[in-house]
């Protein structure tokens, strides 16, 4: 089973936020508006923080991209009372909006602030997707997942996925005979968007994909790694 | 607790957890998740999932650079756009704009009743209420009476009363546009580009003699960005983005960078090095390290002596008044650190040296960008692999010769003639003029007059429709049959398709049917400028097209592909016998022109320094899209990277001179020049340098929709009206401001 991973060169990223607006128009995730902002209930799966430091004229302002981590321990995972929040075999971390009640326990456990809550009653339709099918010819029965992601579900805690539609996908068409990789013909929506080429994505586990042989030779950080949640986004600093 | 909706069957939060685990299992079950209905605008009904899906290649304008892109059209609904791999001018990458295409075609705020009219007696200016101000004509009337009456306004209306304003266009429609000006024998054309980029162009055509000089960054070693933020507001952006990507890290060598801003910019946050450096000073910091370079005898030698001329005037020039030491009071920026970047730059070929927005929109910016222009002279980057190149043109046919002069004014001529009451009818296409242009209380009292005839095409309400007499609702460009032509940064030549991916919507026409229709019937036939298709009006567009491209590539392969690539480029540094036509300037060779360049040591503010201590510079983050329009959620929820804030602009204003003025980081400020005072929150802010405030542009709308309106101001308007002496371009960073709290 592959794990799926991502990393983020810091170095080659420019901060132009191509990411985040390709994740909110491939996952229909709602926009905001200025008073959400203010209360800061609006919703991103993916968001670019700046975090500044130092004095003039020594400033540093870092601009990091922040999808959720895919936690390998993830915190949000063991706190759900619903257990809305799961890891799925390949590491991905999913939140299934039919279990989920919307007590946010897992927005207050993770330390990354990756969670949205979905506070919208989504009645502006103009942006939907009407494409995003129901399914991918997935097994209803076994699999559940934020599907469909048109219909959006107000009072539920909504969270970045990697693109699992994506990878799963993806591996059908392996499975059909199709020659592609997945990380390299297939890879989120940020990973396609990003025009620097900061992003790669691929399999932790194969020593061969991208994001594998550029940990190997770079040197990595990962966010607060002191709260043991091991996570599979690695970031190359600048 | 709010309730949990589905259909027929409600269940509310604390009754849900009140359920056993296998009555929530059941209530899970239960939900019925349906599939919603979109109207379709009358195409395929919806049902579900995807019934048709295609992905049409076209290119993006949401800002001048015109990137390929592809569609993804799902049930005749524009869903999803990415950058097409095609065309290798960006990598098949797109900027962040491009995504925001699809919100700029389904834009509530466009117009959806057809042509508008204004009813007599309205005023102009301010809000817009389309209801209020506009009747719209019989539905069946609606296009010719409206195209009559603005033909027959033009026919008794002398051509040098006419201005055309021409906002962010596709090439093909600027092609059009300027046809259609020849033809009607009207000069006074204006493109609202020229606001950016007039003082550059000159700057540099005064060195070359050249119009598409742009910069190598994928083989660069070593940039001096000077006011330039390459990675927000520079074009080509996309390219821009892309190849940071491949100068930090897909090469052995990294190149270096250094932003020279009195900002601290996203480039400068990602480059290696930021020079704080005083506003209106970067030509001066390019003379001091030309200066420098000449002195140490660190110049390409080999380049000036034969390809340049003005060599020995420039060297005296340097010698006597622009020593690093000299200057250091004016720029702010340490002797040592100038004679480092200048003797790095020298050192480390190929280099370029890029005069940027920030360095050229001053009352003297045309001298500072040739300053700036002339390191690359002297270090030998000159058409050289990694250094300044010329963009080649695709090879287009020929349009028919039309009688007219060429038109094309600049930026203070539109002024004078707006200002002055020079213009009895004024076109607008695609443009938003008044939210560019400083000092608008004026403009807005200029373009209310009674008597003033104001023409709008464009697809979406906008603050320049309150001037309108009549409107005419073109389509955006994913609904349009165009020819894009990239920007210099490639080298070789690259033409894109736009072809409609859906539409056009809302009974809109695109430019060419409306240009083609209106010259037809102020001419009382196809004037033979215009006659190179079937003469049907209504796929003009897409003929013209067909016409100019037929050179390049099979019209079927066109579309298909939406892409067509020309040679490779060759550059003059590779074969020396190029240099010969590269210069056209007088002496056939880059010229260094010494008359002008000590004028840059002249740095002039409006307002009283006494009155108004501090210095205004504007800048425009990647995310204030270029249409004139910013009705865009996804746009403006992430409007400031730097500072984590959306819908809004900031007072960035440097920590000290905050304190020292009493005001601390989210206070509401009043920023006030001579010519007024707009509101907005502060952001105190390191990277400012002191006594300098920055304000992004981009806001401060009042008739573009419920994204836009009322959200920030627009610095434009406390910036008082000022030109480049040069290029007559407008001087935007000129104003003394004060800042105290609201």
């Amino acid at each position: 089973m592959a794990k799926w991973g991502m990393v983020i060169d810091l170095d080659k990223c420019t901060g132009c936020q191509a990411c985040t607006i390709a994740c909110k128009s491939e996952n229909n995730v709602p926009f905001g508006s200025p008073e959400e902002q203010e209360r800061r209930i609006d919703l991103f799966w993916h968001k670019v923080i700046a975090v500044s430091n130092g004095e003039y004229p020594g400033v540093n302002v870092e601009l990091i991209p922040m999808p959720c981590m895919q936690c390998d321990h993830p915190s949000c995972v063991p706190v759900c009372p619903a257990k809305a929040t799961y890891q799925r075999e390949d590491g991905i971390v999913m939140q299934n909006f039919r279990r989920c009640i919307g007590c946010k326990y897992c927005i207050v456990a993770c330390p990354y602030g990756a969670r949205s809550f979905n506070y919208q009653e989504q009645e502006d339709r103009e942006y939907l997707r009407p494409d995003l099918p129901r399914d991918f010819g997935l097994d209803t029965k076994s699999y559940i997942g934020p599907w469909p992601f048109p219909h959006r579900t107000h009072g539920v805690v909504e969270k970045c996925t990697f693109c699992f539609h994506r990878i799963d996908q993806g591996l059908k068409r392996i499975e059909a005979g199709e020659d592609i990789k997945i990380g390299v013909d297939v890879v989120p929506a940020c990973v396609e968007a990003c025009p620097s080429g900061a992003r790669v994505f691929g399999d932790l586990d194969d020593p061969t994909s991208n994001v594998s042989q550029l940990l190997a030779s770079r040197d990595f950080i990962r966010l607060r790694p002191e709260f043991g949640t091991e996570p599979k986004v690695f970031y190359l600093p600048q | 607790m709010r309730e949990k909706r589905s259909e027929g069957f409600t269940v509310s939060r604390r009754t849900f957890l009140g359920l056993s685990a296998g009555a929530a299992a059941a209530a899970t079950a239960a939900y019925v998740i349906k599939w919603p209905h979109f109207d379709l605008g009358g195409a395929a009904e919806a049902t579900e999932g995807v019934i048709t899906e295609e992905w049409v290649p076209t290119s993006c304008l949401n800002c001048p650079t015109r990137c390929a892109v592809k569609v993804r059209v799902v049930n005749g609904k524009a869903v999803r756009i990415i950058g097409s791999t095609e065309s290798d001018y960006s990598g098949g990458k797109t900027c962040p704009r491009s995504h925001v295409g699809l919100q700029v075609l389904y834009n509530p705020e466009r117009f959806t009743r057809g042509p508008l009219i204004r009813k007599a007696g309205s005023a102009k200016g301010g809000v817009v209420d389309l209801e209020r101000d506009f009747e719209s004509p019989p539905a069946h009337l609606l296009w010719p009476e409206a195209i009559s009456q603005v033909a027959a306004r033009l026919k008794k209306t002398a051509p040098e009363k006419v201005l055309i304003i021409e906002g962010l266009n596709s090439t093909s429609n600027s092609d059009l546009i300027c046809q259609f000006a020849r033809t009607c024998s009207i000069v006074n054309l204006f493109p609202e580009d020229a606001l950016e980029t007039g003082a550059d162009r000159l700057g540099k055509k005064m060195a070359d003699g050249r119009l598409n000089s742009g910069y190598d960054l994928e083989n660069s070693n070593y940039i001096l960005a000077f006011g330039a933020s390459i990675l927000e507001s520079e074009r080509p952006l996309a390219r821009n983005l892309r190849m940071w990507g491949k100068i930090r890290r897909e090469r052995p060598n990294q190149a270096k960078v250094v932003v020279i801003d009195p900002r601290y910019s996203v480039t400068a946050a990602k480059a290696d090095e930021w020079i704080p450096v005083n506003p209106g000073a970067e030509g001066a910091l390019a003379m001091a390290m030309a200066h420098v370079i000449v002195d140490e005898g660190l110049y390409d030698a080999d380049f000036i002596e034969n390809w340049t001329s003005g060599f020995d005037q420039y060297r005296a020039l340097l010698l006597s008044d622009f020593s690093p030491e000299a200057l250091a009071d004016m720029t702010g920026v340490d002797t040592s650190v100038v004679r480092r970047l200048a003797r790095e730059f020298a050192a480390s070929k190929p280099a370029i040296a890029w005069s940027g927005i920030g360095a050229t929109r001053w009352p003297h910016g045309g001298q500072a960008s040739h300053a700036i222009f002339c390191l690359n002279a002297l270090v030998g980057s000159i058409d050289a692999p990694g250094g300044v190149l010329y963009q080649e043109s695709p090879p287009y046919q020929d349009m028919p010769p039309a009688t007219g002069a060429e038109p094309g004014i600049s930026f203070r001529e539109a002024a004078n003639l707006v200002l002055n009451g020079g213009v009895d009818v004024i076109i607008g296409v695609n443009s938003n003029l008044i939210m560019a242009v400083p000092q608008k209380a004026d403009w807005d009292e200029a373009l209310k007059r009674e008597d003033l005839y104001y023409v709008h095409i464009g697809p979406a309400v906008n603050e320049m429709v309150a001037y309108a007499d009549v409107v005419l609702p073109s389509a955006t460009y994913l609904e349009e049959w165009a020819y894009e032509t990239a920007l210099p940064g490639s080298g070789y030549a690259e033409a894109r398709i736009k072809q409609p991916v859906v539409g056009p919507l809302h009974s809109s026409r695109q430019v060419g049917w409306i240009l083609f229709d209106l010259v037809k019937e102020i001419h009382g036939e196809t004037p033979a400028s215009f006659d190179i298709t079937s003469g049907d009006a209504q796929t003009f567009a897409e003929e013209f097209v067909k016409y100019r491209t037929e050179p390049l590539i099979d019209w079927g392969e066109f579309k298909k592909k939406g892409v067509w690539v020309g040679q490779a480029y060759e550059y003059a540094k590779d074969n020396p016998a190029k240099y010969n036509e590269i210069f056209q300037t007088g002496s056939g060779k880059f010229e260094f022109r010494s008359d002008d360049l000590p004028d840059v040591l002249t740095v002039q503010f409006s307002g009283d320094a006494s009155r108004y201590p501090l210095k205004l510079v504007t800048y425009s983050p990647v995310l204030d899209v270029k249409d004139g329009n910013q009705n865009y959620p996804w746009a403006q929820e992430i409007f400031l990277v730097m500072h984590g804030y959306g819908w809004d602009i900031l007072v960035e204003i440097n920590a000290e001179t905050a304190r020292d003025l009493g005001i601390s980081d989210r206070d509401m400020v009043w920023v006030e020049s001579e010519v007024g005072r707009i509101k907005a929150r502060a952001r105190v802010f390191e990277g400012m340098v002191p006594g300098v405030v920055a304000m992004a542009v981009g806001q401060g709308h009042y008739a573009c929709g419920k994204w836009a309106d009322d959200i920030g101001v627009n610095p434009n308007e406390i910036i008082a009206l000022d030109y480049d002496s040069l290029s007559g371009q407008a001087a935007f960073h000129a104003t003394r401001v004060k800042v105290y709290k609201a």
